[in-house]
């Protein structure tokens, strides 16, 4: 035996064990998926049918999966805003702190780190019980709305609730990027007369931007996924006025319908949007990088 | 010009302090809220609990099978974490070293499914675990996380083991250790700074996610704790002051892993994500 096979023969046991289990739960499902969407599987019939492309053809017509993915777009679009621009602006302003940058930090990322379902919970409280207190008993009118009931609010809430679980990530990675941009650039502009306005945007912003490529691409891969936040706060209601695409594919496959093939198609024509979406966005904000 | 400076300082401090406020609202309102009767709570949610009585964490404790839960849910992390790590060690310095096609076609197979999400593949994935009869198993569960989280942590090895000079293995193996012998006693040992990484992003992840055991786990015995306060706010949803107790419970655990831990995972977001 050469001894460049002795070698592949012991890559093939090492890898082995971590090759199977990626195999059997993550390569097959991926791969068996795109059998699965086109068959009328579902949880009551033994057997399922071939049917081409049928369930994507249906999927053309779903008005609710098509409302979902109209709301995914504008939940994900208003999070890569408003997430996106509180994390800078946060980094930013602890990192320009002499003292207590470091209880900042932690304090803010810590949502981050409990499950969205306890977050969501907690919010749930504080929308239909407490934002209702603060209304009678303290004056707060505005705050008079019903959170949870109305879609426009519940939108709101929604936004407001993943901006608490995912902002305190995202400032991490921006100032972990702030922390590489030398001390000296920044005296010297302001030795030169930069405002610290003028600093931020031709100094500062220019050295960080990897970082917000980073940043908007997690934003949107993640956001596209969006579940836990909503199952708990809203449950996709009132109705399904808030349900994320996520949210439909369950519910097609979990509860009701088990229809699991036409639930198949759908998470694959969400998969692949969500591909294409990210693959742009790289490719733009790369180009963006290397122009500077 | 100095006075300029310390005005819109005393501002961002005050703004920073105004949305920290706010940041720890809803914490703070559970916990406040948790410690009350209904009766209590429903008069005055903001009025600071008359005494420090805990009837509700002890009836939440036995409601929500509080420890079964924690400890389903510490043995599913630290067996899925558990397997993650050793397999993807092994696989990671033996594909790093062995340079042949091979190994840069497995490594491949392995980066490639990376954006490949949870819910694209969820479907298909509960069909597997039915067929295995590994639902309500959480064994089962920890090995299909360990498929899961093995790609990326795979990449984080490979790169790892690039840095460190070859000579020590070759020296092992000149001494007649074997490849096993070599792994455990000389490559682990050297991977510890990667492996804390790993560990520690993976514990996080098995232990907040939600939609995997929500659909694979149906046997209360099983529940892990984000099952047990999801099903304690279905069955109690007027009953606040259950749940309030029931989701700090629920926090805790992780919460003092945070504070433990808080260096490193705060280190591990900022380099994992601009390395990447």
């Amino acid at each position: 035996m050469t001894k460049k096979k002795r070698e592949n023969i012991s890559l093939l046991l090492f890898v082995a064990p971590a090759f199977s289990l990626y195999f059997i739960f993550k390569l097959y499902p991926a791969f068996s998926g795109i059998y699965y969407a086109m068959t009328s599987w579902n949880g009551l019939s033994r057997t399922k049918q071939f049917i081409g492309l049928g369930n994507f053809i249906e999927i053309y017509g779903d008005k609710h999966f098509w409302n979902a993915m109209l709301f995914t777009s504008k939940y994900v679009i208003v999070m890569l805003i408003a997430a996106n621009v509180l994390a800078l602006g946060l980094a930013v302003a602890i990192e320009s702190r002499r003292k207590g940058k470091g209880i900042f930090r932690t304090l803010f990322c810590m949502p981050n780190m409990i499950s969205m379902i306890i977050g969501g919970y907690m919010w749930n409280f504080i929308f239909t019980k407490v934002l209702y207190y603060l209304t009678d008993h303290w004056g707060m009118t505005f705050l008079d709305k019903s959170w949870i009931g109305n879609p426009r609010y519940a939108f709101i809430a929604i936004i407001i609730v993943s901006c608490w679980g995912i902002v305190g990530y995202l400032m991490i990675i921006y100032m972990a990027a702030l922390q590489g941009v030398p001390a000296y650039l920044m005296e010297a502009a302001s030795l030169d007369g930069a405002s610290s306005w003028q600093n931020f945007w031709k100094v500062i912003f220019p050295m960080i931007r990897h970082s917000l490529t980073i940043c908007i691409f997690w934003t949107l891969n993640s956001m596209f996924q969006v579940f836990d936040v909503i199952y708990s706060l809203t449950g996709g209601g009132p109705g399904r006025a808030t349900q994320s695409v996520a949210i439909n594919i369950y519910e097609e496959a979990f509860t009701g319908n088990i229809r699991y093939g036409y639930a198949t198609a759908k998470s694959m024509v969400l998969f692949v949007i969500v591909f294409l979406i990210t693959v742009v966005q790289l490719r733009l904000m790369k180009r963006r990088e290397l122009e500077l | 010009m100095r006075k300029k400076r310390r005005l819109s300082n005393l501002l961002i401090d005050g703004a920073l302090v105004l949305l920290l406020l706010f940041w720890l609202f809803p914490l703070f309102m559970a916990l406040l809220n948790s410690f009350k009767s209904n009766r209590e709570l429903l008069t005055n949610v903001m009025a600071l609990p008359s005494t420090l009585n805990l009837d509700n964490y002890s009836r939440t404790l036995g409601k929500m099978k509080y420890l079964r839960s924690f400890f389903n849910t510490v043995s599913l992390t630290a067996m899925g974490v558990g397997m993650m790590i050793i397999f993807s060690a092994m696989a990671g310095w033996r594909l790093c070293r062995t340079k042949s096609r091979l190994s840069s076609v497995i490594f491949g197979l392995f980066v490639f499914s990376m954006l490949i999400p949870f819910n694209s593949i969820m479907i298909p994935l509960y069909k597997v675990i039915l067929a295995l009869h590994i639902k309500n198993s959480l064994i089962g569960l920890a090995f299909v996380y360990a498929g899961f989280g093995v790609s990326m942590a795979i990449f984080l090895y490979h790169g790892f083991v690039k840095g460190i000079p070859f000579e020590l293995e070759e020296a092992a193996a000149i001494d007649g250790s074997s490849k096993v012998r070599t792994f455990l006693s000389i490559i682990l040992p050297m991977l510890k700074p990667v492996t804390v990484a790993i560990a520690i992003s993976n514990v996080l992840w098995v232990w907040n996610d939600f939609l995997l055991p929500l659909i694979t786990l149906s046997d209360n015995k099983k529940y892990t704790l984000l099952l047990s306060t999801n099903i304690l706010f279905g069955q109690y949803s007027s009953d606040w002051s259950a749940i309030l107790s029931a989701l700090i419970l629920s926090a805790i655990p992780v919460i003092v892993f945070y504070w433990i831990f808080q260096k490193q995972i705060l280190k591990g977001i900022g380099e994992g994500a601009l390395k990447g």
